[in-house]
């Protein structure tokens, strides 16, 4: 589904990403973490086409970012690490502004929107002005938003940051449906949570890969104590991938 | 297309509800109906016609206003992280302009429509048997050289607009680069180049106003303000593709 390969990135001289390689297969959900700058937003933004890689290629389905983007885009799903969202706008009305933004047919559009807002939570929020929710609810609206037209894949920025327990849960529930029809790519530091609904996690260290492992493969606490070692280790640590 | 009208109607309501709008509008409307009626005042017994008057008194703060309006277009798109929004969506470049400058322009041709009720309805209602009402045709005129205008001055702010997280720098720009730069390129070529004087005579862009209204049209000066436009338009979406290569 989702195929990256050799990605490489700087910002003028400094290094951010170095050779990053990876797939996500159909129904996958895959975690990225790492320390604080270690390159978890950059790697989002090139595969989202916020930013273009010095070097190598990102394709969805065999279809380039860099050469054909408007279609790439068109199969992508994103949810910014702030979750900016337009505060005058109620939320139906900013899905509805999202939805047709993205190309939905207008017979569609107010079946998608409350479609998402079900799936969501949100369904009795539509009337609700953007600029009286809270953070928990703003992060809602904006994984809405990713998810509203079915994307291929999905990519979710520090999606658990800032949310309470049971704003967790409900982000985890809306994933966990998505991800039946999605491949989702999502950053974080709540590794212990993302571990509940992940099919693999990768550490990212200084701009590499520093593991890549299937959840699957480990027992929990083994795999929580090997990611922490990761973390809290010298940065540039590397384990073999699994 | 369709792109295009989402972003456009966005932008309609954003204007509708936003202090950035009303208040420059009335302001200009303010300072066009001082000007207007200072113009009257000292063309008295001169045969200067209404539409002139009317384009002459607008004219010189459309590039303000148009700075005003479009300092927000993706400077707070920029500033709020919405940009990153708008990036990832299934658009080109391209329609992301094109909506949000004729969003701008949509204000601007409403704010124009407004200044003309004094020429049309105000002043024939107050001094019916002073004035002949201008013809709808010299009106029109009139109209389409202050749109040229408003059109490359809106081009150019939307193109700074990218430039900046700040509005008000972005206004500032556009102040600049509308208003101040040219009047200095022109003086500086009066002032060191007095050779080239019969070249640029033709710049001042109040004369544009004035030949329009008075019927004399151009399509060198109408290809100058298009060409403007598109080139600022061109510029903004380059400039919008740039920030995916550094952010």
């Amino acid at each position: 589904m989702l195929d990256v390969d050799h990605i490489t990135f700087s910002y003028g001289a400094r290094r951010i990403l170095t050779d990053i390689t990876f797939d996500v297969a159909p129904g996958e959900i895959i975690a990225v973490t790492g320390r604080n700058g270690a390159g978890k937003t950059t790697l989002m933004k090139i595969l989202a086409c916020l930013l273009m890689q010095d070097a190598g290629t990102v394709r969805l389905q065999g279809i380039d970012a860099l050469r054909r983007p408007v279609k790439y885009r068109r199969g992508i799903g994103y949810l910014s690490e702030h979750s900016p969202l337009y505060s005058d706008m109620t939320v139906e009305e900013y899905l509805t502004y999202r939805v047709r933004l993205k190309g939905e047919r207008a017979l569609r559009v107010r079946r998608r929107v409350s479609e998402t807002l079900a799936a969501s939570g949100l369904s009795g929020m539509q009337d609700t002005r953007i600029r009286l929710l809270s953070h928990g609810y703003r992060k809602r609206v904006s994984l809405a938003d990713a998810l509203s037209t079915h994307p291929k894949l999905l990519l979710l920025d520090d999606l658990l940051a800032g949310l309470d327990r049971p704003q967790r849960k409900a982000c985890a529930a809306a994933l966990a449906a998505a991800s039946s029809r999605a491949s989702v790519v999502v950053t974080g530091h709540e590794i212990d949570e993302m571990l509940d609904w992940c099919t693999r996690v990768m550490v990212l260290d200084g701009g590499r890969i520093a593991a890549l492992f299937r959840t699957s493969d480990f027992e929990r606490a083994e795999l929580t104590e090997r990611i922490d070692r990761l973390l809290a280790g010298p940065p540039g640590g590397k384990e073999a991938p699994a | 297309m369709k792109a295009i009208q989402v972003i456009w109607l966005r932008e309609i309501r954003a204007f509708r509800g936003a202090f950035s709008c009303g208040v420059p509008v009335a302001a200009f409307l303010a300072v066009y109906g001082w000007t207007f009626v200072m113009t009257l005042r000292n063309n008295e017994g001169s045969v200067l016609q209404i539409q002139s008057i009317w384009g002459l008194s607008a004219a010189p703060w459309l590039p303000i206003l148009s700075a005003v309006l479009t300092m927000r277009l993706f400077a707070e798109e920029r500033a709020t992280g919405m940009i990153d929004l708008l990036m990832s969506a299934p658009i080109r470049e391209r329609d992301l302009v094109l909506g949000k400058f004729f969003s701008a322009m949509t204000v601007m041709a409403v704010t124009l429509g407004l200044s003309l009720l004094v020429p049309t309805l105000l002043l024939p209602a107050l001094s019916a048997p002073l004035l002949t009402p201008a013809s709808a045709a010299a009106i029109a005129a009139t109209a389409l050289i202050l749109l040229l205008q408003a059109s490359a001055w809106c081009a150019a702010g939307t193109m700074i607009s990218v430039l900046f997280r700040n509005q008000a720098a972005a206004a500032v720009s556009s102040l600049i680069v509308c208003s101040a730069l040219p009047i200095a390129v022109y003086a500086a070529i009066l002032t060191w180049m007095p050779g080239l004087r019969a070249q640029v005579a033709w710049m001042p862009l109040l004369v544009h106003v004035y030949d329009f209204s008075t019927g004399l049209f151009s399509t060198a000066v109408i290809a100058l303000y298009v060409a403007a436009t598109l080139f600022f338009l061109f510029a903004c979406s380059k400039l919008l593709a740039l920030l995916r290569l550094r952010g």
